[in-house]
């Protein structure tokens, strides 16, 4: 059970890393930015 | 053994010759094209040349490119201008753009699939040459014979349909094709001269298929596929570059006199995404259409191995169809991004004007395709044994599919009447209207790809277990990565609606980087958990429900459909011009059809050209006890039968 509470997380934490790579390079790309609302 | 390599080595000295004698002409138009087309595309004729020529000074006037904005010399004629009546639009009592319409459909239709099926054969072929299980590598090459089969009477039917085309075009629009045909005539000649090579090659490829089968014969075999292909690419861009410039026109000054470079007139702003976009198209357009004949074939089976043998065909042709229909959505995106980029008047007339009814009716269409993929595969669990495990889950699938599909098809605005427009209290629904914005359906459509990549998953999956030391983080990693995509899907749709538009319009690439990532990245993952897996039992090719290829039918319909549909709106998108601001249409039929009366003329090419391939897929029945691959193939899997065919 631990282990795979342990591999949810590890596995959670590098597909949410991924995508909000994803999100800021991609628009960064574009010109744009990704955090604009959080700026504000 | 020396009479056979003599023999080996005249073959591949006569294949060689016959392909340089094909690709000759070609390899001498290829000059004539660099210096701009020899003789001036839109130049007068010779002998009005030599006549202008006895004159001492010939002026010479410059003008500039409409799109490129280079100078450029005069060397063609203006676009003329039309008036009603029967020297520009000489007529039948009919309505000459419908009956046009029909003859341009049909030939795109057929001259989809005869494109498409060819790239099918070469991947299947290139499989059979490359497995090592003989019995496997035969059936590939029975599969591939098959499909290139049904191909050859439906190209008789291309060429066919193309006559006529040309014969519509000079017979009812003549001042417009005479000028079309002035601008490109160094690429038209090229383009009849490639057809000829195409139709050689493939003659070729098909009628050598029996003596060419085996060791470095078979490989110079696949490698005619691949010439084939590359001919009919380029066949298909060059008819891509008429439609990209009737579009959005280059290499032309603003009174469309040809400036001299046929590079810019073929190089239009759109002719590269209508390139990518169309290859795809016909690829699922093809995919589906093989598909539908083999399940025509599986229905009307009269033993288990027929049922097993099209079964498997009809999966085959499914998934290669599928393989390129996942990216279409993405290619249509970059392809209206280009034409926003280029008019963003066209756009909106497109997308948010005139056309956005028929927007609406290709996402449900695109909705449709990917439901009915989905049901496929679902039913196709039905024939693996231990597939029954995941059979309860596909009431989820459905449930988010359909939530999908729902955003996806709701309209921003609708078309009412003044008493409903009060009852509702504005164009916009109060509360659906929120979800008929661009940000709302990127989120749905890339929902419905992503559930469509984890039901293929899940598919692949159907009657193995992996067997990797780490297959328990593999398969709770795929499950956090999928649903961390889906997290990521619908924030991204939901923050769109919280910044400018002008932000938000990016959104919409990581959105799709997403879904292609769940595609490349969860595929090869599963790829390499399945490998050397425990297999639960046997894929029992043949034992699936009769309902699934009435799906595959379904599919393929769709796909008709909605080509015809796209076609409509991409060629409407000029209004009242034949050439976009470059030579006004100015026939009485320069106005833009009611939607009932598309949908009516689209639903009539679709059925036309099914009624006409049912008689292509009978005549393929003819000659099917004649088995060119030696003795004839065992099925693929029977019933029960050997697990293969991922």
């Amino acid at each position: 059970m631990g282990k795979t509470i342990l591999y949810v997380v590890v596995s959670l934490a590098i597909s949410l890393a991924y995508f909000t790579l994803v999100d800021h390079f991609l628009m960064d790309m574009q010109g744009l930015d990704y955090w604009y609302l959080f700026r504000k | 053994m020396v009479s056979l390599t003599r023999k080996k080595t005249l073959s591949i000295i006569a294949l060689s010759a016959m392909i340089g004698l094909l690709l000759m002409p070609i390899v001498m138009s290829i000059p004539a094209v660099a210096s701009g087309g020899g003789e001036s595309a839109g130049s007068p004729p010779p002998d009005a040349v030599k006549k202008e020529g006895a004159a001492p000074e010939q002026k010479v006037e410059k003008a500039r490119d409409v799109y490129y904005k280079t100078e450029g010399i005069v060397v063609g004629a203006p676009a003329p201008k039309t008036t009603d009546g029967p020297k520009d639009y000489p007529r039948y009592n009919f309505e000459s753009r419908v009956l046009l319409w029909f003859a341009n459909q049909q030939h795109l239709y057929y001259g989809s699939f005869v494109l498409a099926v060819p790239i099918f054969c070469m991947v299947i072929e290139f499989i059979g040459v490359v497995t090592k299980d003989k019995a496997m590598a035969k059936k590939y090459d029975q599969l591939a014979y098959d499909f290139i089969k049904i191909s050859l009477t439906a190209y008789s039917l291309t060429a066919i349909l193309g006559g006529i085309l040309i014969f519509t075009f000079l017979t009812l629009y003549p001042a417009f094709f005479g000028y079309l045909s002035s601008i490109f005539r160094p690429v038209m000649h090229i383009y009849a001269l490639t057809f000829v090579a195409e139709s050689g090659t493939l003659y070729i490829y098909y009628y050598g298929w029996d003596k060419m089968k085996e060791g470095l014969l078979k490989w110079i075999h696949l490698s005619m596929s691949v010439i084939l292909n590359v001919i009919g690419t380029l066949l298909m861009m060059l008819a891509n570059s008429w439609i990209g410039f009737m579009m959005s026109p280059a290499g032309v000054d603003e009174q469309g006199r040809f400036l001299g470079n046929i590079w810019h007139v073929l190089h239009t702003a759109l002719w590269n995404p209508l390139n990518v976009h169309r290859i795809l198209g016909n690829m699922a357009f093809g995919g589906g259409v093989v598909a539908a004949y083999a399940a025509y074939r599986f229905l009307s089976a009269k033993n288990d191995e027929e049922r097993a043998h099209y079964d498997w065909m009809g999966y085959i042709a499914m998934s290669l169809g599928v393989a390129f229909l996942i990216p279409l959505p993405f290619a249509g995106y970059w392809l209206m991004r280009e034409v926003y980029a280029y008019r963003q008047q066209m756009g909106i007339t497109l997308m948010g004007g005139l056309l956005a009814w028929l927007f609406i009716i290709q996402a449900t269409m695109i909705g449709i395709l990917f439901l009915s993929t989905n049901y496929y595969l679902w039913q196709a669990l039905g024939r693996m044994s231990g597939a029954e495990r995941f059979q309860r889950y596909i009431k989820y699938f459905v449930f988010i599919l359909v939530c999908g599909f729902l955003i996806f098809i709701t309209p921003h605005t609708m078309v009412m009447t003044p008493a409903e427009l009060k009852a509702m209290g504005g164009q916009q629904h109060p509360v659906l209207g929120n979800y008929g914005v661009m940000s709302a359906k990127n989120g749905g459509i890339n929902v419905i790809i992503t559930t469509t990549v984890l039901t293929f998953i899940w598919y692949q999956r159907g009657n193995k277990i992996p067997a990797v030391s780490w297959a328990k983080f593999g398969n709770i990693f795929m499950g956090c990565f999928f649903f961390m995509a889906y997290v990521n899907i619908i924030w991204l749709a939901v923050y769109g609606y919280y910044i400018p538009a002008n932000v938000r319009v990016g959104l919409s690439v990581p959105q799709v980087a997403t879904t292609l990532s769940c595609l490349f990245f969860m595929t090869a993952l599963n790829l390499t958990m399945l490998k050397g897996a425990k297999e639960i039992g046997p894929i029992m090719w043949g034992k699936i429900s009769v309902r699934s290829q009435y799906a595959i039918i379904m599919l393929a319909t769709a796909f008709t459909w909605m080509m015809g549909l796209m076609g409509y709106i991409r060629s409407s998108v000029r209004l009242f011009w034949h050439v976009n601001e470059i030579m006004r249409d100015n026939s009485p039929w320069a106005y833009t059809h009611t939607v009932g009366f598309a949908a009516n003329m689209i639903s009539f090419n679709v059925l036309f050209f099914w009624v006409s391939i049912m008689f292509v897929f009978w005549l393929g029945t003819l000659g099917a006890k004649k088995a060119p691959v030696g003795a004839k193939a065992p099925v693929p899997g029977g019933a029960p039968a050997p697990a293969v065919g991922h």
